[in-house]
């Protein structure tokens, strides 16, 4: 029998990775933003530097499943 | 509060500056038209090609490089509005409105035609074009200032207070000496409160205060002007400096000794300056190198905090820097002076 415990900790997990990412790339979004304005050539760079933080809320969301899966 | 955008804006503006190897072409090229040539294949492209369509040779030089100049601080300002940043945006913006109306009121003194002093100002400040050919239509210093008082510019009042002293005395310093305090203070006064940004506007405040002050010192002592009266000339809230300090340099009796009594300050690299050079008394070579010490102190603000607003404060004195130097390559090709000592006469950061 699973109790309240383990939802509410993989929703933890999800959401701690989620608001970090969300940080992360609300900080390298304006400065690409910024980098981008000045230096359009560097939007390769930039898109793939955005893109980085994902992996935080990846991690959370595996975190997450394997709570929800392994704990019983 | 975003300093993260405005970093990255300032770092990928910095990275179009002219680099020493640029620089160094530039000093090379035979000519000022060859200069011009390839100032049109640099940042500065669009402006020189406008002004190549009503200018020629060092003016067209020197059209260009004041729009860009104005330019790029419009830009910036337009994209920090409503920051922290745009504070030192604006005390180093209202800079050239006092570079300007000192300008205007040289160029009245000594009777220059409205035109030539045009082509002196760099309307990169809050008074724009229009409100500097307005002043300069006025027959004289008394003119201009009534023009600037009914405007309700601030910059009226500190020279309508000097204004009878410089009746008595006929001496321009007086009015230019009147403006620079009113400014530092003024600057000083908005950054006041706590924090870390206005901790780092008010120490580079303090710092230009001090050099200022020097050149000042200098001055005075070469011309070996009273120091009851010189300190009358000097500007309070330095960094380094106070008052006392000040008058104990202004009661020396060469160039060379106050040097010597720099020796114990961060201004003690003035001892480099070669013996010969302070005993002709030309205070050129060593405003030279104060001027030097304050761009690279600038500059270096880059190496500070990137989430502040040091990043702003080390692009300023960049592109000051080079626009003095692109300037100083310019007037030098037309008088024809050799690389070597052109070179000499730039700063590298």
């Amino acid at each position: 029998m699973v109790g309240w415990e383990v939802p509410i900790g993989a929703a933890i997990a999800f959401a701690g990775g989620a608001i970090g990412t969300g940080w992360a790339q609300s900080r390298i979004g304006a400065a690409g933003a910024g980098a981008i304005a000045e230096r359009p050539e560097t939007a390769g760079t930039i898109i793939i530097l955005e893109a980085i933080p994902e992996t935080l809320v990846i991690l959370g969301f595996v975190v997450a499943a394997m709570i929800l899966l392994m704990v019983e | 509060m975003d300093y993260g955008y405005i970093n990255a804006r300032m770092r990928g503006m910095k990275s179009r500056l002219l680099s020493h190897r640029e620089l160094d072409d530039l000093i090379q090229k035979p000519d000022l038209e060859s200069l011009i040539a390839d100032l049109e294949n640099s940042p500065y492209r669009d402006e020189v090609i406008e002004a190549r369509g009503h200018l020629l040779g060092i003016l067209c030089i020197e059209y260009a490089l004041r729009e860009n100049f104005t330019r790029t601080f419009r830009k910036i300002q337009n994209f920090a509005k409503q920051e922290e940043a745009e504070q030192y945006i604006i005390i180093f913006l209202h800079r050239w409105d006092v570079q300007n109306i000192k300008t205007i009121l040289r160029g009245k003194n000594i009777h220059v035609t409205s035109d030539e002093i045009l082509s002196c100002l760099v309307p990169a400040g809050e008074m724009d074009e229009a409100t500097l050919k307005e002043l300069l239509k006025q027959p004289d210093l008394r003119a201009v200032i009534d023009l600037l008082a009914t405007w309700r510019i601030r910059y009226a009042q500190p020279l309508t207070g000097a204004y009878p002293e410089y009746l008595k005395t006929k001496d321009l310093a007086v009015l230019e000496c009147a403006l620079d305090r009113y400014y530092y203070t003024d600057a000083l006064d908005s950054v006041r409160a706590p924090g870390y940004n206005n901790g780092l506007i008010r120490d580079f405040l303090r710092l230009e205060i001090d050099v200022v002050n020097l050149k000042t010192v200098l001055r005075m002592v070469r011309d070996r002007v009273d120091a009851e009266d010189a300190k009358r000339y000097l500007i309070g809230g330095g960094r380094q400096f106070d008052e006392r300090k000040l008058g104990e340099l202004l009661t020396l009796p060469s160039i060379e000794d106050v040097v010597k009594a720099l020796s114990s300050t961060p201004y003690r690299f003035l001892a480099d300056i070669p013996e010969p050079a302070l005993r002709t008394q030309k205070i050129s070579i060593i405003e030279k190198e104060l001027e030097r010490f304050l761009i690279k102190k600038g500059v270096g603000a880059f190496l500070l905090d990137p989430l502040s607003v040091a990043s702003v404060i080390g692009y300023f004195w960049a592109k000051y820097n080079e626009i003095t130097n692109i300037r100083i390559i310019s007037r030098c090709k037309t008088a024809d002076v050799s690389p070597d000592l052109l070179k000499e006469e730039l700063v590298y950061v």
